[in-house]
């Protein structure tokens, strides 16, 4: 009997060294990038004398990384959307660019809804890669997940969005879609597709810190490939059995997540961003063709003419006084947002327009910030407050003076800062100073730009943020459209009204002693 | 959305993004002036990134490039 139980167990470990043996292991790798936003061309980040990034050093990386392995190649969301090289084309070019660099699969971002719903049709008709988003219902060219098959391994790539999607792009964008929670739709869809798969991928644009607690709560995810938060993650996460990646932004990085597989499963994984720059990596291939077409075309988009200016806007003087320039953007913004007034800082315009023809070069020099239009409600006494730190360093030039719509006011430089402000008036009645009315601005005096604090206090203020007829709204905010860049308002706005004529009007009145 | 930079609160918009915060916390001169943004696991973060209710960030100075290959 004890022969018999040795013999027994002699067999299970010759049976266990022997399957050992014949284990087939299997090297992949998983190529992604998440955030590209259009950015084709290398550019400097902010703080940095580097040049970074450029597609076609991207594409040349990702062929040579691709020769070495068996690979997939993943983009995390928010593609096709941000840069001029994008936007002048609705996304078409980062469309064909990604064919052209033979993606496998894609997640839809939330900023891929910003040119609208049927415009995100066509670019999904376009791609000869899937686009994914498990969790959007009402899209039904959104694929939930796909299942691919490389060296006998079968990967299912399930891709998720961020549910806040209608506050961060205009809500008429995503109307009729609902977004449901990420996390009880990958839940779902493991349960569908784990007994089908070796490996389980969340394409995931929710933002790292939702990709963690998604891999903390959910068992079963083998890798999560992120976006939305555009994090550099350097080497890959490893949280409860979830791997978790993001390769930062603009096509700046590339992942590269390489795994060895033995019986279908994961045993072992090596990650790292790879750098991608000009000065390391030559373009040589087909998708420096495309970047330099669409790049020619910018240049035509940009030199076509959008209407005819019949006298000079006044685009130097705006730190200084009232200009018809000012008058001009701050009476669109009022009108876009639909509000009492509009407050802008002259700082944010940057060039004037000559009379003759308008093209969208010249609005783009005069508003090269990427602004959106925000408008918040603030009572009287928050107006002129706003109003006296507008004037309050004007002996300096600073870009905080103010141009404005719907308001007159007038100021002597002569008193002390924060004594400035004399009269002022909304329309033709006498601020009241308790009075709530509603302020458009730019997104970047709302977030306190300038110093101007008021609009920080009043967003502080705002509770509960909800979508009202089509409109993302809040207790103080009423209008809030990231998905539209001011110059491209105005762009809009000069193309309807062909012909623009503006004066000074005495909105603005120095009174001296 | 309230989110905290360098440990001190920020309350921004719901789709304003890592940008705004440091324009909020007057520290966006600090990045033109070469410093580095980052999450509280250590990660960079870009300018465009999302941020999340309870987001913690921090300006500092920029670290050894990481990049290992």
């Amino acid at each position: 009997m004890e022969f018999f139980k040795k013999f027994i167990l002699f067999l299970i470990f010759l049976l266990i060294f022997v399957s050992n043996l014949t284990a087939e292991t299997i090297e992949l790798r998983i190529l992604y990038i998440n955030d590209f936003h259009g950015f084709a061309n290398p550019y400097k980040p902010l703080g940095s004398e580097k040049l970074l990034g450029g597609v076609s050093h991207l594409a040349e990386m990702v062929k040579k990384l691709r020769n070495e392995k068996p690979s997939i190649f993943l983009a995390a969301g928010d593609m096709i959307q941000g840069d001029n090289w994008a936007n002048l084309f609705e996304g078409k070019s980062v469309i064909e660019l990604m064919n052209a660099m033979e993606f496998d699969v894609m997640v839809v971002g939330n900023h891929e809804f910003d040119f609208g719903l049927e415009v995100l049709k066509q670019r999904i008709l376009e791609a000869r890669f899937p686009i994914l988003g498990a969790n959007v219902e009402g899209l039904e060219l959104l694929k939930p997940y796909i299942i691919k098959e490389i060296s006998d391994i079968k990967i299912a790539i399930v891709g998720i969005v961020t549910e806040d999607t209608p506050v961060s792009t205009h809500p008429k964008n995503v109307k009729g879609l609902t977004f449901l929670s990420p996390e009880k739709t990958v839940e779902k869809y493991i349960k569908e597709l784990k007994s089908q798969v070796n490996i389980i991928i969340v394409l995931s644009h929710i933002g790292h810190y939702a990709d963690r607690k998604l891999a903390e709560k959910i068992k079963g995810i083998n890798i999560i490939v992120g976006g939305h938060s555009h994090t550099k993650i350097e080497k890959p996460i490893l949280i409860n059995e979830t791997i978790v990646v993001q390769a930062w932004e603009h096509g700046k990085a590339l992942g590269v997540l390489d795994l060895t597989l033995m019986d279908g499963k994961i045993t072992k994984f090596e990650g790292y961003l790879k750098e991608i720059s000009p000065e390391k990596i030559d373009a040589k291939i087909s998708v420096k063709a495309i970047v330099d077409k669409y790049n020619e075309m910018v240049d035509a988009v940009l030199s076509e003419k959008i209407g005819v200016a019949q006298t000079d806007f006044d685009g130097e003087n705006v730190r200084k006084k009232e200009t018809n320039l000012g008058n001009f953007i701050a009476d669109i913004i009022k009108k876009t947002a639909k509000a009492d007034i509009a407050i802008i800082n002259g700082g944010g315009i940057r060039a004037s327009i000559k009379k003759g023809d308008i093209t969208v070069k010249d609005i783009y020099s005069v508003l090269p910030f990427n602004n959106y239009i925000v408008a918040i409600k603030l009572t009287g006494k928050q107006i002129k407050e706003a109003l006296e730190h507008g004037v309050s360093a004007i002996e300096k030039g600073e870009g905080r003076f103010p141009q404005v719509s719907g308001i007159k006011f007038s100021y002597n430089r002569d008193n002390k800062p924060g004594f400035r402000i004399q009269e002022v008036f909304i329309g033709e009645k006498p601020l009241e100073l308790d009075k709530e009315y509603s302020v458009a601005t730019n997104d970047f005096l709302a977030a306190g730009g300038d110093g101007y604090k008021v609009f920080g206090e009043a967003i502080k203020a705002s509770k509960d943020f909800v979508i009202i007829g089509g409109v993302m709204k809040g207790q103080k905010v009423i209008y809030s459209d990231s998905s539209r860049y001011l110059r491209d308002v105005v762009v809009e706005y000069i193309k309807n009204e062909k012909i623009i004529n503006y004066t000074t009007e005495g909105r603005i009145t120095e009174i001296k002693d | 959305m309230r989110i905290f930079v360098n440990n001190k609160p920020v309350t921004l918009l719901p789709g304003m993004t890592v940008k705004h915060a440091l324009i909020k916390a007057e520290l966006l001169e600090e990045i033109e002036a070469g410093k580095k943004v980052y999450d509280e696991w250590g990660n960079e973060l870009g300018l465009d990134g999302e941020l999340a209710e309870g987001v913690k960030l921090f300006v500092r100075t920029k670290e050894i490039n990481k990049f290992t290959k």
